[in-house]
């Protein structure tokens, strides 16, 4: 009976060793490249690859593939060519833009884990900025809360903003940054209203906090004003 | 866009007066990607992951020992950013910025303040 058990685990020994030899010429490998970074690229990679190495082609995957790197499917024959050998001919090839291809190794690390200062400076600081409210813009007379904002804009907007609102006031000169041109918000949808007036009310950089200045009334007023500037140059 | 990443550097101003706020420069050559490309132009323009991503996604403010502020960035950031900011000189003790990148590298600069008479 021993015999008989050593015979056929010999035997599949066997088959599984000549299965091997059989097969082991071709294999099916899978690379994740890194460097296609233009619509040139996976054209210019393929057809360096195939002129300096016998290999074939399967698939180049750019979408949808488990780690977001492009996968790239190679058949070739081991005797014949190493997967190192692949993977340093890829790495001398450049693509139309002088970009070099790479083969990559081991998981994407796109966010290393905070650093022992970094969590203590959240400790200290706090981890987001405060949030600005979701507000919806309480007057529905919009034609004449404009009128009263153009009037509010003139009085305190304009040195800084300009009358145009293109961020060329006149005391403007010497800011950290210009302002911004006033007119990227007009016809801007409601959901900007809250941010508006979260940043009217705050200020930033050179900009004062108006809501110490201008009543809550006054700001929108000024909004509905801001969302009626046009760029002169489109008129 | 700086191909090499250099150490940051501060540039004050050397008329600093007691209880009065000064402009604090710094600036740091460090390039920025999203780590994204366009590859596929043959039907639809997809975004694709081309490169590593890489940016800066903290720069720390001290003041003496004090932790005073904190820049919270992301993959938008521009290469080779120029920050400015102002504080108001309380004592004379040594600013310092640190900045960490998303890969967990960090580098430093210092610079001592120095009331003029």
């Amino acid at each position: 009976m021993k015999i008989f058990y050593s015979l056929i685990i010999l035997s599949l020994c066997y088959v599984i060793i000549f299965s091997q030899a059989v097969f082991a010429g071709t294999v099916e490998e899978e690379f994740k490249i890194e460097g296609l970074i233009s619509p040139a690229s996976p054209k210019a990679l393929q057809s360096a690859l195939l002129k300096k190495l016998a290999v074939k082609i399967i698939e180049l995957r750019l979408k949808k593939t488990k780690t977001g790197w492009p996968v790239l499917r190679l058949q070739f024959d081991t005797e014949t060519i190493s997967r190192e050998k692949i993977e340093k001919v890829i790495g001398e090839i450049e693509d139309p833009a002088g970009h070099k291809y790479k083969v990559h190794h081991g998981p994407l690390l796109a966010n290393a884990p905070l650093l022992d200062e970094e969590q203590q400076a959240i400790a200290i600081l706090g981890d987001t900025p405060e949030a600005f409210p979701i507000m919806k813009n309480p007057i529905t007379d919009k034609a004449a809360s404009a009128n009263r904002g153009e009037k509010l804009f003139v009085n305190n907007c304009v040195k800084c903003h300009g009358f145009t609102g293109n961020g060329y006031g006149t005391v403007a000169h010497g800011f950290t940054t210009w302002p911004r041109q006033l007119w990227a918000w007009n016809n801007t949808g409601e959901e900007t209203d809250g941010y508006l007036f979260w940043f009217i009310t705050n200020g930033r950089s050179d900009m004062p906090p108006w809501g110490l200045i201008l009543s809550e009334n006054e700001r929108w007023d000024l909004i509905n004003y801001i969302k009626t500037l046009k760029n002169p140059g489109d008129e | 866009m700086a191909k090499t990443i250099r150490d940051p550097r501060i540039r004050i101003s050397r008329r600093i007066k007691k209880d009065k706020v000064f402009k604090v420069k710094v600036k740091f050559d460090h390039p920025s990607f999203t780590g994204l490309g366009i590859v596929d132009a043959e039907t639809k323009p997809v975004f694709s992951r081309a490169i590593p991503v890489s940016f800066i996604r903290n720069m720390f403010v001290y003041y003496g020992d004090q932790l005073v502020s904190r820049f919270r960035m992301s993959s938008a950031i521009a290469d080779d950013p120029l920050f400015t900011f102002k504080l108001k000189a309380i004592q004379e003790a040594p600013i310092k910025v640190v900045f960490v990148d998303n890969q967990g590298k960090k580098w430093e600069a210092s610079k001592k303040i120095k009331y003029k008479n």
